[in-house]
Parts: C-alpha cells; sequence; structure tokens
C-alpha cells in the first residue's frame, strides 16, 4: 500500500523522481520516488539489498542514477563523479555512517573542523575553533568539552560527535545510517536529544533503523524499501509493527526450504548465563549434535559478540561453556581449535583469507600436522588433502594453488568454511557466511550447511538475513537487548514471526 | 601466457626453482652489472675478486636469510649491525678468557637468540612496534659494544677452529659455503615447513591466521629469535676474518640488509617474498659496492649512487606487482 504524505513544495528539502540504478547482474533501484521536508523526521526500512544503501548514495551524490533526477533545495545535481558529491554537500546534504571516521588522537574541535580548522594567517586559531566547536555542541544539547581526545569518548559519544560534525556549515539534510547500532540501550536517548534538535532546527532527517521501538520514539513516517522499489510510506502513529513487516517482506517464498523436522541428538555445548557487557547480559542456550542452530537479531543486537565468546576470543564477565560437560570457559581460542571448535568470521576479507596464499594452504592452515611428514609439508599429501575439500564443498578454482584472493565472494567464503571441514571441527561457528555471495553460492552453503549436519556436526548459523534462516535451520533463537528473547523450532518457522521477535 | 598465470600460480613442486618476474628482472640487472664492470673496470674478472665478492656476499646475505623471514611476517629488524658486533665483541671476551671455542660460539648464538627473543616478545605480547623494539636494541647493542671495550678491538689467542672459518675449504671462502648452505635451509623452511607457510599467513593476513587456530605470537617471537641467532653467526664468522672483536664493526649492514630483501622483491608490507630473491639482492648490493670500489669512485659518491639503486630497484619492483595486481585481482 502506498499512503500518499503530501509535501508542501515550499519545505521541500530533497526529492528523488523516477530514479533507476542498475548494478551489473542486479536492478538496485526500480523507478523510485522519495521526499522529504523540513523539519522531518523519516525512518527508511528494508532488508539487505532492499536498495536503501542505493536510495543514500543518490541523496548524497555518491551514485549518479541511470535515469531519474536528484533535487536537493530545489536544485538538480548535475555533476558526476566527486564532484556531485561535492554538489550535494553544498547543497547541505550530510550523512553519518556506521563506522565511525573520527580521529581518535585528536580533540573534538579538531575533528569537527577537519581539514578546515579556522586559522589566522596561516596559523590554526584554536580559540576561535574551541568557540565555534561549543557552540555547535551546545545547538545539539550537549555539553562534551571540546578539548576532549576522542579516544577519551564512550562510543555514543562518538557517534553524537559524528553528528555535531555534519552540523557545520548549513546543513539541509542529515542521513543517520544505523546510528544505535553500536550503542547500549541507556545511550540512546542521547542520540535521540540531538536528532530532535537537528528536527528543531529545520533540518530533514534520513534515520535508517529496523528497531520498532526506536523509530515510534523518533520518526513520524517510515519509509520501507523492497526489491528496489519504495513498498511503502506509513505513518508511524497508525502503523503496527506487522504491516511494516509485510512491506519489508513482500509475499515471502517458503517451497526452498532445506529443513523438515527439526533434528538434534545429544546436547555438545552448552551455555550458561553468558555475559560480556555491554552487548550480552546472561545468554543461554544448548547445541545438540547434528543440529543447525540459528541466531538472529538486528544489527548490533550482539550477534558477533555471543559468537566471539564463545569461541574464546573475547574474555567473558559471568557464565559458562560447557563442552561435552567440560568448562572451556577460560580456555583460549587456540584450546578451543584443537578440542574441536572452528569459527568463520563475519568479515571475509579483514578475518577470513588469507589473499595471496593457495587455495590449498588456505585449507590446510588450520591443521599442517596432517599434512606434514617429519616436520616437512608433504606436497601430495596437501594437494590430496585440499583437493577432497575443494570437490566435495564445490569450491570453483583454476588450481588447487591459486591465490584465494582472486577467487570470487562465494568460492572464498567454501574455502574459510571448507578449512573447518578439513580440520574435522564438530561444533562449526558460521557468522554471516552468506554476506556477499551471490545466490547460486548462497544455496550452495545453504547445502554444505545441511550435509555437514547431517555428518553430525552442530553448527550454530549467525545471519542478519532473516529469511534465510528458516530455510536451513532446525531451531532460530532471537537476540534483543542482550538476551535470548524467543524460539523458534523447524518445521514451520515463519520470517515475519522471526522479524517482528527481532524488531 | 598471460601475467597471471606465470606469476601467481607456479606448480609448488617446482617453486623453489620457479622464477618470478622480479627475479627475472633482477638476473638481467646482475648480468648488466657483471658484465658491465668486467668489461670496464681493471682486476674486476679477477679470481680473488670473486673471492672477495663471495665473503661480501656471506656477511650481508647471512642475516638477510633471517630477516627476509621477518619482513614477510610484515616486521621489520633494524638492530641487525650492532647485534653483529656485540656477539663478536662477546665471543672475543670468551675466548680471551680461554673458554672452549664451541662453547663460546654456542654461547654468542645464544645470547644473539635470546636478543631477538627479547625483541620480539615485545612485539607479540606488548604490542611494541617491531621497528621500535628492534631500534631501541640498535642503540642500546652498539653502545653496550663499545661501553665493554672502550672502543678497542679485543684480541684473542689464535684459534684453529676460527681460522678455518675465515679460511677456504676447497678454494671457496668458509663463510660463502655457510652463506649457500643457509640460503638451502632457509629456501626450505620458508616453502615446506609449518612454520614456513604460517609466516607467510601471519603476513599476509594475521587476523585470518590466528582464527585458523595459528599461534601468531609465538611466530612472531620465532622470527626475532631466529635472526638474533643468524645475526650472531655472521658475527662469529666476522670475528673469525677479523681475529679480533670489534665494538665499531657492521656499521650499517642493518640498511645492507633490508634494502637486499626489498630489491630481492620481499612486500614491505608482509605476506610476500622469496629466499631468491633475497640471494639476488644481496648479490646486486655487493656487486655495485664493489664495482665502484674498484673503478676508483670516489667512496662518498659510492653511497649515493647506492642510494639511487636501491630505491629505483624498489620502485620497479612496485610498480611490477601494481601491474601483477591489476591483472590478477581486477581493476
Amino acid at each position: 500500500m502506498q499512503t500518499a504524505r503530501q509535501q508542501d513544495p515550499q519545505t521541500l528539502v530533497a526529492a528523488v523522481r523516477g530514479a533507476t540504478k542498475h548494478y551489473p547482474g542486479v536492478l538496485a533501484l526500480d523507478d523510485v520516488d522519495f521526499e522529504i521536508s523540513r523539519g522531518e523526521v523519516r525512518a527508511l526500512l528494508g532488508k539487505n539489498g532492499a536498495g536503501k544503501s542505493t536510495l543514500i548514495r543518490l541523496l548524497t551524490g555518491a551514485t549518479v542514477p541511470d535515469r531519474g533526477e536528484v533535487t536537493i533545495d530545489g536544485a538538480a545535481l548535475t555533476g558526476s563523479g566527486t564532484q556531485r558529491t561535492v554538489e550535494a554537500a553544498r547543497l547541505g546534504v550530510r550523512a553519518v555512517y556506521q563506522e565511525l571516521s573520527l580521529i581518535v588522537g585528536m580533540s573534538i574541535a579538531e575533528n569537527l573542523f577537519l581539514g578546515r580548522w579556522p586559522s589566522s594567517m596561516g596559523v590554526l586559531s584554536h580559540g576561535e575553533m574551541e568557540h565555534q566547536a561549543r557552540e555547535t555542541l551546545a545547538r545539539l544539547g550537549l555539553t562534551l568539552d571540546p578539548r576532549r581526545r576522542v579516544a577519551t569518548l564512550s562510543p555514543a559519544e562518538r557517534q553524537l560527535v559524528e553528528i555535531a560534525r555534519v552540523m557545520i556549515g548549513e546543513p539541509k539534510l542529515v542521513i543517520l545510517d544505523e546510528p544505535t547500532s553500536s550503542l547500549a540501550a541507556a545511550e540512546v536517548e542521547l542520540l535521540f536529544k540531538a536528532v530532535r534538535s537537528l528536527a528543531g532546527a529545520g533540518i530533514a532527517v534520513i534515520y535508517v533503523s529496523h528497531r520498532m521501538s526506536e523509530i515510534r520514539q523518533i520518526a513520524e513516517a517510515a519509509t520501507v524499501m523492497r526489491d528496489g522499489r519504495v513498498a511503502g510510506t506509513v505513518e508511524v502513529a497508525g502503523a503496527d509493527t506487522a504491516e511494516i513487516i509485510r512491506l519489508m517482506l513482500g509475499r515471502s517464498e517458503q517451497n526452498d526450504r532445506l529443513v523438515g523436522e527439526a533434528r538434534g541428538g545429544d546436547t555438545v555445548l552448552s551455555v550458561r548465563d553468558l555475559a560480556v557487557p555491554p552487548k550480552l547480559a546472561g545468554v543461554s542456550f544448548d547445541l545438540r549434535r547434528g543440529e543447525v542452530l540459528g541466531f538472529a537479531g538486528l544489527l548490533g543486537s550482539g550477534r558477533t559478540e555471543l559468537l566471539r565468546a564463545i569461541g574464546g576470543l573475547d574474555a567473558v564477565r559471568a557464565g559458562t561453556v560447557l563442552l561435552d560437560e567440560k568448562d572451556i570457559t577460560r580456555g583460549s581460542y587456540g584450546e578451543r581449535v584443537r578440542s574441536g571448535i572452528g569459527m568463520t568470521p563475519e568479515s571475509r576479507k579483514e578475518d577470513g583469507i588469507m589473499p595471496l596464499l593457495g587455495v590449498d594452504e588456505n585449507t590446510v592452515a588450520t591443521d599442517f600436522s596432517k599434512v606434514t611428514v617429519n616436520g616437512v609439508i608433504s606436497a601430495s599429501r596437501m594437494a590430496q588433502a585440499a583437493g577432497d575439500i575443494v570437490r566435495r564443498i564445490g569450491i570453483k578454482t583454476a588450481r588447487i594453488d591459486t591465490p584465494v584472493g582472486t577467487l570470487s565472494g562465494g568460492n572464498q567464503q567454501k574455502v574459510v568454511i571448507g578449512r573447518w571441514v578439513y580440520a574435522g571441527s564438530r561444533i562449526l561457528l558460521f557468522d554471516e557466511p552468506t554476506r556477499g555471495v551471490d545466490v547460486e553460492a548462497k544455496s550452495q552453503i545453504y547445502a554444505i550447511i545441511r550435509e555437514l549436519a547431517a555428518e553430525g556436526k552442530s553448527i550454530i548459523f549467525v545471519s542478519s538475513e532473516i529469511e534465510e534462516l528458516p530455510k536451513v535451520c532446525d531451531r532460530v533463537l532471537v537476540l534483543r537487548d542482550g538476551r535470548f528473547v524467543q524460539e523458534f523450532v523447524a518445521p514451520g518457522i515463519e520470517t515475519d514471526a522471526l522479524m517482528a521477535a527481532c524488531l | 601466457m598471460s601475467a597471471t598465470t606465470t606469476t601467481t600460480s607456479r606448480r609448488r613442486g617446482f617453486r623453489l626453482f620457479a622464477l618470478d618476474m622480479n627475479e627475472i628482472g633482477l638476473i638481467a640487472i646482475l648480468l648488466v652489472l657483471y658484465f658491465g664492470f668486467g668489461a670496464t673496470t681493471n682486476g674486476f674478472l679477477s679470481a680473488n675478486n670473486h673471492l672477495s665478492l663471495l665473503r661480501d656476499a656471506a656477511s650481508i646475505a647471512i642475516a638477510s636469510w633471517a630477516v627476509t623471514l621477518i619482513i614477510i611476517a610484515g616486521e621489520i629488524d633494524v638492530s641487525v649491525g650492532p647485534m653483529v658486533a656485540f656477539t663478536s665483541v662477546c665471543l672475543a671476551f670468551m675466548l680471551k678468557a680461554d673458554v672452549n671455542v664451541a662453547l663460546a660460539i654456542l654461547a654468542a648464538l645464544a645470547i644473539g637468540g635470546a636478543l631477538g627473543t627479547f625483541a620480539g616478545s615485545l612485539r607479540a605480547y606488548f604490542g611494541v612496534p617491531s621497528f621500535v623494539a628492534t631500534l631501541g636494541l640498535w642503540s642500546a647493542l652498539r653502545g653496550m659494544s663499545f661501553f665493554t671495550t672502550n672502543a678497542l678491538p679485543v684480541t684473542f689467542p689464535d684459534n684453529a677452529f676460527l681460522d678455518i672459518l675465515a679460511d677456504k675449504i676447497f678454494g671457496i671462502p668458509t663463510s660463502a659455503i655457510v652463506m649457500l648452505v643457509l640460503f638451502a635451509v632457509f629456501s626450505f623452511i620458508s616453502q615446506k615447513t609449518a612454520y614456513g607457510r604460517s609466516i607467510f599467513a601471519v603476513g599476509g593476513n594475521a587476523n585470518a591466521a590466528e582464527l585458523c587456530g595459528i599461534n601468531v605470537a609465538r611466530i612472531r617471537v620465532l622470527i626475532f629469535t631466529t635472526s638474533g641467532v643468524m645475526a650472531a653467526l655472521a658475527g662469529v664468522l666476522l670475528t673469525a676474518r677479523l681475529g679480533s672483536g670489534n665494538a665499531g664493526t657492521a656499521s650499517g649492514l642493518e640498511f645492507d640488509v633490508i634494502a637486499a630483501v626489498v630489491i630481492g622483491g620481499t612486500a614491505l608490507s608482509g605476506g610476500r617474498g622469496s629466499m631468491l630473491g633475497t640471494l639476488l639482492g644481496v648479490f646486486v648490493i655487493t656487486l655495485i659496492g664493489n664495482g665502484l670500489v674498484l673503478r676508483g669512485i670516489n667512496p662518498f659518491f659510492q653511497e649515493v649512487v647506492r642510494g639511487v639503486i636501491i630505491v629505483a630497484a624498489v620502485l620497479a619492483n612496485i610498480l611490477v606487482t601494481r601491474y601483477r595486481e591489476r591483472r590478477t585481482f581486477g581493476a
């Protein structure tokens, strides 16, 4: 449904009309219209790949639409390349992304004016800078001392400094991309205060978030995107969560499920009251043999932190992790690897692959000893062991020693999974194993996961793409505010019910 | 055949001998230098000069093998020169005190290993950048050598074993034989052992290596231990050649070593490099130094020429790498 919101042309800050954008193999935006007025806070929602980022990139000038036009404050963007982003910035578009871009060794004031420090006759004027910084912070209702170094600030305070930075110059449209994902619940109120100050000053705010409770507090209207289109724009006050979920998901296809009846044998891993402040406040669950257990939750709900704590990569404050009824809570990551736990990281490129080494070495790196004879790596054993994995998992590579960096994302991910199959791990922790891989590779990865479970391995599957959890998981636990709030058991896990439990 | 297949997906079985584009380029440079100096410089092609070339190469190369591993792991070691001098002084003191020669040499190697382990532990367990940790050693060891010797050579009684080290076996300088044997050993370690491949893994992506269960900290300590032992070995050979321990010896050796490694195509950013490249890099540096001396070029100007050639070689290497990556990884 499409609720027509009447926009007074006098107060219109930004408008996108009939925008279409193709990327190779993907239609990212399909004839999208979007308008926002002065002083309005608009929530923007949609699944991964729904087109939110592309829409934001259109507004900031980072992307040029194939068709359609973008108007900021009455002027259409005309440039291309970096010129277009400069043009959009000059017209008053500012964006704050999830990855913070502050220089932690410098003061708040220096960060606010980064690259444009007030100076007289070539000499920086620190007094003037601090004065202006204090004023800027005050406009957002903040009382931070501008001389403090960013390194001494909490995550929330850093986020606020990022927002304060966009106040420099004359902002007309501020885009906040999941601003609360790295914040603890108590810190969110500070951010809301700043957002309200922005709106109060007549600035339009686009607030990308999926936390319904936040959206209800801060936004008047929510625009929901799906498959490159605007699925609808609704008044937040009059809309219930179910309606927004329906707009996000559309008609859901349920016929490609790989799970029948939920299965699982004896408990192999048992986690009790695990606490890792500030993200996890007492998490308990059991993982059974031959089971695929999904963790659902919004960005920032603590999914990755939980996996890292189970893997022994981060210290835990309280609680226990039992492997085969043996307490391994204080054991190191290395010890857990040796006792049969394997982990694939969320960021394949930064933490997963060794790009210059071959598929073979990337595979056997989890256990060189299996291919070593008398202290020497046996080329034939390595080729054979890696070849087995390549065939078994279906890794497409020209040769067994092709550098992993040259493979496609999906094949890289299969190598990262395959190295634990090679190591013979019994408990596999997969953090976003399908991120950034194409559709075909995704379904192959689902099939691999089910096959591993059928062999009796136990798998924890973390995903931010809610709709893939029902496809592969025997059970799904929903993480919210640092706790598991709900459990779903196959068959019959419904995506919209899962989504509702997450929001 | 495209650059992709020739340079990045060589068969491992032949890897010890397979040539990279960079290595082919270095061999060409070496041939030009060799025949260039040979044709224009009196005495360059003499048998004696070849022996001296080998000795000079050995003094750089033995430390370079270990430093190659360090740079592949994404670290750096600038303490080589003072480490050589310090272990040389230690050895001389022990020999002067009539300690058994085998024991004294082992003790010198152990001292080098311990100091390297110390620097490596600072890096691995406390996060002190390896440049800073080894810079500290660089200053402290040079100072310690001068302090304990008052800048005077430490002499010791004649010793038959050290004479063998200083002399020739089958007409080849002993130090050159040690160099070549260690070249084979380090090539093997870097290509064929879990330790060697873990070094490449750590240099290529330390986070990923850690998640694979590789003990990254242990690797980081071990490479500096190895480097300390190798520098001490170079110190032993130098002491044998000079017949005394000298606090001021091996001055600037660390720069020759690092230059040889990077000329050899090992990336300072880690993850990529080869012993063969370093061997060629050592010969490039040695040939330039030797040739310029024989031509009677002003010694101060020699430094200028050396500086220019080092930067030019590394620049060429970077351009080749960039070209290759565009071909391999796309855009």
